[in-house]
């Protein structure tokens, strides 16, 4: 049995690790919900854009339209987001996971792939597989990205996209369902896809400036934009929440462990003092002979 | 008429107006109530609003917007952008000082990520600086 002294260091490093995990847990959990509350904020941006280009199809179709133009996929870009740290239970595991079985899918079916990493966690993945193509990495990209941030993806994306290197560009990210629920999902951005939504009280003599299709464009390109930054965000409140479980189980544990080795203190001290009078009596009795 | 400006982060402003400027590729425009139904694009620029008829020009409203797109109705007109900053909560200094380090980026950028980043800092800022000017020019 461990001696009481060794066992009472130990319980001074649980409790020292238990109160970061703690406090991590407690950071992550505000974290969480500020990073909720602002993947909800592009809900109406997304809606008026949807909207506009329902009464666009109208005027203008969209299966010219190069962001639209569905092309058998032979080169595809892969934009990967998972977190800058680590600690955050599955959380990059899962991402990564994913993006594997992408890679594979690909390298079956003969598509040659290019990826945009987003996170140190997903860029140090990328950079040890053989073959990727990584074209850029981003990291620590704040939490509450304010647009900038992330056109320059938009940008590389579009680009890459009407010029033809690409045929299509997906995105892989962590979908957060609630807090307790979040699923690590490949969706595809572009070509772009097109939703109806029910008609707005718009009328069809609008004039459109400069043209319908340069209109079309814009928001087509915004859409597009919408979809990568909402995927920031969703993945930004999903790692937030998985470090908040990953914390709180760790600080579960390390609750149980303490007892547990308090007990075991308990047990040894209570041992040494029984140990300590058994050998006071019998010395009393050699004594008393 | 209704004025709504929508940003990426949420709905900055939904309220009535009487007259709105906005940047677009053929220029400036100014809407006020019952404008012809137009749809058309923003550019990065400068966002005025006058709140009512009588409101004098140090009493208008600027915001700086990055690209996006409009929609005007007789009686209401929408704007999506990236974003939208009021110039009350554009600091000058700042917005220098970061328009002079996107510009030293803009010179020394290692690869094609921070050029198109220093480019789009320059834009940003420039915007803001001008929209901060015509903060100064209309309150002085």
């Amino acid at each position: 049995m461990a001696s009481t002294q060794v066992l009472k260091l130990r319980i001074r490093s649980v409790k020292n690790t238990k109160q970061i995990t703690k406090a991590m847990q407690l950071v992550a959990a505000s974290k969480m919900r500020r990073a909720q509350e602002t993947a909800k904020a592009s809900a109406p941006y997304t809606l008026a854009a949807r909207k506009l280009l329902t009464a666009l199809s109208r005027h203008t179709t969209t299966s010219n339209h190069p962001l639209f133009v569905i092309k058998p996929v032979q080169n595809r870009l892969i934009i990967v987001i998972a977190s800058d740290k680590g600690l955050a239970g599955a959380y990059n595991s899962s991402v990564v996971k994913m993006y594997a079985e992408q890679l594979q899918i690909d390298d079956k079916s003969g598509i040659k792939n290019q990826s945009i990493t987003i996170g140190r966690k997903a860029s140090q993945f990328a950079t040890k597989i053989k073959g990727t193509n990584i074209i850029g990495s981003y990291e620590d990209l704040p939490d509450r990205p304010e647009g900038l941030e992330f056109s320059t993806i938009l940008e590389t994306a579009r680009n890459k996209f009407i010029s033809g290197e690409v045929d299509a560009v997906d995105i892989i990210f962590t979908e957060f369902v609630s807090s307790i629920k979040q699923d690590v999902k490949a969706v595809r951005v572009l070509p772009a896809g097109f939703v109806a939504t029910d008609k707005s009280e718009y009328t069809d003599e609008s004039a459109y400036e400069p043209s319908a299709n340069a209109v079309l464009d814009g928001i087509a390109y915004r859409l597009i934009g919408a979809q990568i930054f909402q995927a920031l965000l969703e993945a930004r409140a999903s790692e937030h929440s998985m470090r908040m479980l990953a914390m709180k189980n760790a600080s579960d544990n390390a609750t149980d462990l303490i007892d547990d080795l308090t007990l075991a203190m308990n047990k040894a001290r209570q041992g040494a003092i029984t140990q300590e009078l058994a050998e006071i009596s019998g010395g009393v009795e050699a004594l008393n002979e | 008429m209704n004025f709504k400006l929508v940003t990426l982060l949420g709905v900055k402003i939904d309220q009535e107006v009487y007259e709105v400027i906005i940047p677009t590729p053929e220029g400036e425009i100014a809407v006020y109530p019952s404008h012809e139904h137009l749809v058309s694009l923003a550019v990065p620029g400068a966002i005025t609003i006058r709140y009512s008829k009588d409101d004098s020009d140090d009493k208008l409203e600027h915001l700086a917007i990055s690209g996006g797109v409009v929609e005007i109705l007789h009686k209401s007109v929408k704007v999506l952008v990236d974003e939208a900053i009021h110039s009350d909560e554009i600091i000058e200094a700042e917005s220098q000082a970061a328009l002079d380090r996107a510009i030293e980026l803009r010179k020394n950028a290692a690869n094609q990520i921070e050029l198109d980043k220093a480019y789009q800092m320059v834009d940003r800022h420039q915007v803001r600086l001008k929209v901060a000017q015509l903060r100064r020019r209309h309150r002085s």
